[in-house]
């Protein structure tokens, strides 16, 4: 039977027909190919997008129910190829007239621009600009198969730095107006301030507004008066037009090159666009290209998916030019631009028009020089899948080439010498990003296994279904190689294709949003066609509907506000929607849940102000700085009045602030002259107790900010004495622990009636990955506290952010919980007199992560509290395993009484340094003597070859876990770990709160998240502020629709929460790091 | 066998293969002249620029070689006194203890240190294998070897003292803030790179008493009212850079010497490498020594005598450079005159007060004044390999002039800097004339 069983396993199973066929020239008829013929008067170093590629545009163009191509070609000419049926194809561009003169041409995209219902093709051209000259054309369809260039005549013969345009209705007046995307060619390397982006210049984008509806067959230029940047400094090379906020009105996105911001512009419903980007998106990518606005998880809401230029294999990351340097980047922000790091994203669409940008947790955020994002089914599973074309022919950004290989003979001509640096520009070839979504943003990585990893330098690209059999084909612009046509042949699911007919000018309802329902299912699709890079889909819109046969509802949002419903909808058909409805109705989701809690007006005039200091200067490899740990939050009721009363910490040069509830349930500032004196420290912790016993709750601060050497004064913490309500600093209390000090927690440990402490800090100064003291502070009963730490508290527990005092055995005893960066979860047992040895867990032995917060409740109701504990999360570059841990090693690499803490993580499966070869030379300037350039330094082969002999004198750490996770307590020291939900791992949990939000008699978790303390080559951990989880009472927790916790206002990076007690009801008080706290109230209904 | 062994011991069996049978009887001399240390100073020259090394590093990398090759060769020459004593806690180098070549120990000695400072040692064996390939043909091998050895010795004295001059705990410190003052450093384009080796006092220096020995009068107060002295100082810049003629264009890529340029065309970056300022004037004291027909014991002096002066030219600029910590023209011009304006030369990432070509050109054409005197016209050919041209000169002061000067034409420096920093490096390069006895004559003139 064994031998049976082997012998089919070993039988090779045939060829399994993959879900895509590339399709031959031969084939289809369609050789199209960009070729470029670089001159010396036009090449990379004369014009700076020579290798950016051409784009591609599906439409019908005869209205036989065929879809056909148009590419651009840079140089040559472009094609149109009308589809015959069963993927044969014509070259009909010389009959049509449409091969365009212009001598460089960027992108297309069509619409029936005149209202005649045939669609007609608009080209963006270079011109007037070195060898490049010509201006964008329109040609416009003659309804016979043959066009008239009347770019002039509507006045869209623009001239210059031309990359793409969009048709869409901004202004609903029922005609199609479009929107010119251009870059410049200044050079971008010197940095303008960013509100140079306020002065108009010739070739900046443009917004032109159809007279059509008018009377008159002619645009007009409103960029100005429509709020639209129109700059020098706009290196514009993506533009997507989608409902971002679900108000029924076309945004903007627009994704720009280099230093610029990248723009979402929403529409004001009132010919008027503002770019708001900045209230809505914490960070973008820096070099963005191309972008795609699409639902990703059917909540009826746009993601925004950008491109940009990381490479995801080991060896050409570590010879590429990436990230900035940290104090680059810090320059950036100085000249006024936002935050953007060089990787793609994937901004989630919270439903509220806020983003998450949670590339890093869905892993597509290295694709290496990307071009067109498409979200688009695939495989008809219902869930859109995302593909993004890359590539490069000529690859400017290697460091070889930069520092060693660029360095021609100087006797050389300038000529001579261009030509030699454009040959010696290194090249790869590599396949583009095929990602299934699976749903709820799990993408997994399907190149191979769909048939679409052939090596390529791909720009351009659309989907279309060119046989129409119901699945989405894929097409694709290379350079120097010929144009994939790929034939989707899924056949394992059912679809729905919906053509509209607009009743006006906009003849094919450009900007109509569809929303199709079944089975608790949504599926949306707009009516956009210029998407991707430089491309545009046919205006037929694409269901996968997986195993749905008939779908309940569509509806229609016509793009002039009407709107219309089908019902019973039958799937595999394309249906042709007519617009003939008159009655409007504002586009509503209406699926968003109860809103819990809500965000009060902060009644306090407390605003945390962190300093300037950035650890970097001192530690250049330290993946974060410890200087923002602030603020600390502490509740009480300091005056005996019944009232809770808070105390917030300051920053270095920012004293303290307590503030007393009035009956009224305000706060007025009660002034504390000791916490003004004390100013100069930085207070990152605190906690109220009573110190010595008289009844009144004293106030312990950790003071800390890593500015200052262990030991320091202005590190040491202080207690302040309540006296009748007043608060006094008591010099003689504490001993001078000089720590950087995050995390104290108060508790009688040895049972003698008085109240002592634990100090946990997370971090040597100067020694990142050293392990820092932890302190045990033994109470004499009069508030005088001793240093018992030595023979009380075990050693090296590691670098310690949170602790709790945590009787999980129930012997009566509290026993200490604490855990950090690079640490597991301690449990630490107390004899019962204060003396504290490590609990051997096998259930928290494997749990060593990034660990940021602790909290203790009954999650599952058995009587024991349980674990909630806060860790890095999932959304991050770093990922962790038990087989792939990230690791830290750290020894004084060059005996310059330095430490170098060097990390390692697990990249494609190798091992490899997170930190470029510049910064580990900038650390350890012996590390360059390794290698000879960055090609050597590309093989490396892991942490012994680079650290060599001080690896054994190396402090290794490391970290096998980033989830955020309930430690579910079975009382004898064991644990069942379960992860919190997706929305939970978005960002690193800060703080937590439990309570029962939603009344149902189980515990729900507020988590406080956000970290903005990462070196930028980790980048800010940005993406998700507040989380509301909801109890299912066993240990489990659901995520909710909680964007109304997480706005504009709410934004932040949160350090500690607290539940407060305001005018005799429960809220929860949260601190910001450099921001005002907030205060959430409970809903009463 | 560590890799360095392996490599020695791969150089002694190049050495060995040359003379055949019978090595223990050839002769017992080797034939070095000058000629052999200006190429090594070239190929030390060459690899300083290939491993991109910022001016005031390369100073030092020239400094102690030189220091070395010198002390080794004067052993051997009862008119040239040992700089042990005279230079900070420099003191007296190992005496060999079997019979060798002071040349070929001092070549070996100057070598040795070259690649311990360098980060690319393979280009410096390789060059060595072949150089000792052929300077050790016919020669007896123990002689040969026990020469080798002595320099090597000679090389861990040296190495062992420069050990003790800060250099690395500089690397250690922190990294310089840049601060929100109209008036203080800004980092430039295109590279926006940080201010380098903003803790360079604190290197030991080699003949100061202090780092602060000689700094220069306080530099104009910025002030950007169209009356005011600094207005005008950069209008100065502004102007002649918008009206250079194409002799100041010449002139000012000649005395260019920045290291590392970086030529940005959209998303292509490709890096420019020349010699440092400090490179420039040791390869002008190769011409002169070739033109004085020196001797190698002459060369080695006028290498080390040049290689200290430039190196504690660059530690007293720094200190300054430091201390007033002033905004480059490229930025005061960017944001108040001309938004477009781009110097002729690439701003170099560090403050701009005072012009470290002005101080160390001065300082080094002082002390080569000292030794072959005020009228000697030489032919700088420098950095014809680096694509630039050659320029005549009829004295080192010239020479240093125009280097001087060529800092305004470049748009990198106002006037100050330059005039103030002339006088810094001359004042310099006397008292390191004065102070630094190499010979008993010297010690006779006084």
């Amino acid at each position: 039977m064994s031998i049976l069983l082997s012998a089919f396993a070993c039988q090779k199973a045939p060829e399994q027909p993959k879900r895509f066929a590339l399709l031959s020239a031969e084939q289809t008829g369609i050789d199209f190919k960009n070729s470029l013929k670089p001159t010396k008067g036009f090449n990379i170093l004369e014009y700076l997008y020579y290798y950016n590629g051409g784009g591609v545009s599906a439409g019908d163009i005869n209205n036989d129910g065929l879809v056909d191509l148009y590419f651009t070609a840079n140089q040559g000419p472009n094609k149109l190829y009308l589809n015959k049926g069963d993927f044969q194809f014509e070259d009909i561009t010389e009959k049509a007239g449409v091969a365009g003169t212009g001598t460089w041409s960027s992108g297309v995209t069509m619409a029936d621009v005149n209202g005649d219902g045939f669609l007609d093709i608009y080209v963006s051209n270079v011109g007037n600009y070195k060898e490049a000259q010509g201006k964008n054309e329109l040609f416009i369809n003659n309804q016979d198969g043959t066009f008239t260039e009347s770019a002039a005549d509507y006045g869209l013969d623009f001239e210059g730095f031309a990359t793409q345009a969009a048709f869409f209705d901004y202004d609903r007046d029922g005609d199609l107006d479009v929107y010119l995307l251009n870059h410049s060619v200044k050079n971008p390397e010197v940095f303008s301030k960013a509100d140079s982006r306020e002065k108009s210049f010739e070739s900046g984008d443009k917004l032109m507004q159809s007279q059509l509806a008018q009377g008159e067959n002619t645009f007009v230029d409103v960029t100005e008066q429509s709020g639209i940047y129109s700059s020098l400094i706009g290196f514009g090379l993506g533009l997507g037009i989608s409902d971002v906020n679900n108000d029924g009105w076309p945004d903007i996105y627009i994704s720009n090159d280099f230093t610029e911001n990248d723009y979402l512009y929403i529409n004001q419903q009132d010919g008027t666009f503002k770019d708001d980007l900045q209230h809505r998106i914490r960070h973008t990518s820096r070099f963005s290209m191309g972008n795609e606005l699409a639902d990703l998880n059917n909540d009826g809401s746009p993601e925004i998916v950008t491109t940009d230029m990381l490479p995801s294999d080991p060896e050409i990351w570590r010879k590429s030019v990436v990230e900035d340097k940290s104090e680059v980047y810090d320059i950036k922000l100085g000249f006024g631009y936002n935050h953007q790091y060089v990787r793609n994203t994937l901004q989630r669409n919270l439903g509220n028009g806020q983003f998450s940008d949670v590339s890093l947790y869905t892993n597509t955020y290295a694709s290496d020089w990307s071009w067109s994002p498409l979200i688009f089914d695939m495989d008809n599973d219902g869930f859109q899948d995302l593909h993004i074309t890359n590539g490069i022919y000529k690859r400017p950004n290697d460091l070889d080439f930069l520092n060693y290989l660029s360095n021609v003979d100087k006797t050389l001509s300038q000529e001579e010498r261009d030509a030699f640096l454009i040959e010696t520009l290194p090249t790869v070839k590599i396949a583009n990003l095929t990602a299934r979504n699976t749903g709820r943003f799990n993408l997994e990585p399907m190149a191979e296994e769909w048939g679409l990893d052939q090596p390529s330098y791909s720009n351009g690209s659309t989907y279309a279904d060119l046989d129409n059999d119901g699945d989405l084909d894929l097409i694709i612009n290379n350079t120097e190689q010929e144009a994939f046509i790929y034939e989707n042949k899924s056949t394992d699911n059912n679809y729905l294709k919906i053509a509209l007919k607009g009743d006006g000018l906009n003849t094919m309802a450009l900007g109509a949003k569809v929303v199709a329902k079944s089975q608790g299912q949504t599926f949306i699709r707009e009516n956009n066609p210029t998407r991707g890079f430089q491309s545009s889909v046919a205006p037929v819109l694409h269901f996968g509907l997986g195993s749905i046969q008939t779908l309940s509802s569509v509806e229609v949002y016509w793009p002039n506000g009407t709107y219309q419903k089908l019902e019973n909808v039958k799937a595999n058909q394309l249906l042709e929607i007519t617009q003939n409805t008159t009655a409007t109705k504002a586009f509503n989701l209406s699926a968003s849940n109860r809103a819990l809690l809500t965000n009060t007006t902060f009644p306090m005039a407390y605003s945390h102000q962190e300093d300037a200091y950035s650890d970097f200067k001192q530690e250049y490899l330290i993946p974060r700085k410890y200087n923002t740990e602030g603020p600390a939050l502490a509740v009480a009721d300091i005056n005996g009045d019944g009232l809770d009363d808070a105390y917030f910490g300051g920053a270095r040069g920012q004293a303290g602030e307590v503030w007393l509830q009035n009956a009224n349930g305000t706060f007025s500032k009660q002034k504390v002259p000791t916490m003004e004196q004390l100013s100069i420290s930085e207070d990152v912790a605190a906690t109220f107790f009573d110190a010595n016993g008289d009844g009144n709750l004293d106030l312990y601060v950790t003071s800390a900010g890593n500015e200052h050497k262990d030991g320091h004064l202005y590190n040491n913490d202080k207690l302040f004495l309540n006296f009748n309500g007043k608060l006094t600093f008591s010099p003689m209390s504490l001993p001078q622990l000089g720590a950087q000090a995050k995390t104290v927690s108060a508790a009688d440990v040895d049972g003698d009636g008085d109240i002592d402490l634990f100090v946990g800090s997370n971090v040597v100064n100067g020694a990142y990955g050293t392990n820092p003291n932890q302190y045990l502070l033994i109470n004499d009963g009069k508030a005088r506290f001793r240093d018992e730490s030595a023979n009380r508290l075990p050693k090296d527990l590691g670098m310690i952010n949170d602790s709790k005092w945590y009787d999980y055995d129930n012997d009566g005893d509290l026993d200490l919980l604490v855990a950090g960066e690079w640490t597991s979860i301690l449990l630490l047992e107390n004899d019962g007199t204060g003396n504290f040895e490590r609990v051997e867990s096998e259930s928290l032995k494997g749990t060593s992560g990034w660990w940021y917060s602790l909290h203790l409740a009954d999650v599952n109701n058995d009587g024991k509290m349980d674990i909630v504990a806060g860790n890095l999360g999932l959304n991050t570059k770093l990922k962790a395993s038990a087989e792939a841990p990230l690791k830290l090693y750290v020894s004084d690499v060059d005996k310059n009484g330095q430490v170098d803490p060097v990390i390692f993580h697990h990249q494609e499966g190798e091992l490899t340094p997170f930190a470029t070869r510049d910064d580990l030379i900038k650390q350890v300037s012996a590390f360059k003597k390794k290698h000879p350039d960055y090609k050597t330094y590309s093989k490396l082969e892991g942490p012994q070859e680079l650290l060599g002999e001080s690896m054994e004198r190396a402090v290794e750490k490391e970290a096998v876990t980033f989830e955020s996770a309930v430690f579910l307590n079975k009382g004898n020291g064991e644990f069942e770990q379960i992860a919190l939900p997706q929305e939970a791992q978005y960002s690193p949990v800060m703080d937590i709160i439990s309570d029962d939000f939603d009344g149902d008699g189980t515990l729900d978790l507020l988590l406080f998240g956000n970290n903005y303390s990462y070196r930028n080559d980790y980048g800010r951990a940005d993406a998700k502020p507040i989380t509301l989880l909801l109890g299912k009472g066993n240990g489990h927790f659901s995520s909710t629709i909680d964007a109304y916790l997480n706005t504009a206002e709410t934004w932040g990076e949160y350090r500690h929460a607290q539940s407060i007690e305001v005018n005799g009801v429960k809220h929860v008080i949260a601190v910001r790091n450099n921001d005002k706290p907030i205060l959430l109230a409970p809903n009463s209904n | 066998m560590t890799e360095k062994m392996k490599k020695f011991n791969f150089l002694m069996l190049v050495v060995a293969a040359f003379c055949f049978v019978g090595c223990d009887t050839g002769k017992k001399e080797v034939s070095i002249d000058a000629d052999v240390y200006h190429q090594s100073m070239d190929q030390l020259s060459e690899v300083i620029v290939h491993d991109i090394f910022s001016p005031p590093i390369a100073s030092r990398i020239y400094a102690y070689p030189s220091v070395a090759m010198y002390e080794i060769l004067a052993l051997d020459n009862p008119q040239y006194k040992s700089l042990a004593g005279q230079l900070n806690e420099l003191e007296p180098i190992p005496k060999p203890t079997e019979e060798v070549s002071y040349e070929l120990a001092a070549l070996e000695a100057f070598l040795k240190l070259g690649t311990t400072l360098i980060f690319s040692e393979d280009k410096m064996d390789t060059y060595k294998e072949e150089l000792y390939a052929k300077l050790g043909e016919g020669v007896n091998s123990k002689y040969f070897e026990a020469s080798v050895a002595y320099g090597d010795e000679v090389a861990q004295h040296i190495l062992k003292w420069a050990d003790g001059d800060m250099y690395k705990q500089t690397r250690t410190f922190p990294k310089f803030t840049v601060i929100d003052d109209p008036a203080r450093w800004q980092p430039t384009p295109p590279g926006y790179f940080e201010a380098i080796e903003p803790h360079w006092n604190q290197i030991r220096p080699f003949v100061l008493d202090s780092a602060n020995q000689f700094t220069p009068e306080r530099p104009t107060q910025f002030d950007m009212d169209k009356n005011s002295q600094f207005y005008k100082e950069t209008m100065e810049v502004y102007n002649t850079g918008v009206n250079l003629t194409e002799e100041q264009k010449e002139i000012a890529s000649f005395w260019d010497c920045n290291p590392y340029v970086m030529n940005v065309t959209g998303h292509v970056m490709a890096a420019t490498k020349k010699i440092t300022p400090g490179g420039h004037w040791i390869g002008i004291v190769k011409i002169a020594c070739k033109k004085a027909d020196a001797d190698p014991m002459k060369t080695a002096q006028t290498y080390a005598l040049t290689s200290v002066a430039l190196a504690d030219g660059f530690i007293s600029c720094w200190d300054e450079k430091f201390r007033s910590n002033l905004i480059r023209p490229e930025t005061v011009i960017n944001r108040y005159i001309d938004e477009e304006w781009l110097p002729l030369l690439q701003t170099p990432p560090f403050p701009e007060y005072t012009s470290g070509h002005s101080v160390i050109s001065n300082a080094a054409a002082t002390v080569l004044t000292s030794i072959y005197g005020d009228n000697f016209s030489f032919r700088d050919d420098t950095e014809e390999k680096y694509g630039l041209s050659v320029r005549s000169f009829d004295s080192f002061t010239q020479a240093s002039e125009e280097a001087a000067i060529s800092r305004l034409y470049g748009g990198i420096h106002y006037m100050p800097a330059i005039a103030n920093g002339v006088t810094q490096g001359r004042k310099l390069g006397e008292f390191v004339v004065n102070k630094l006895e190499f010979t008993n004559e010297s010690l006779s003139k006084k």
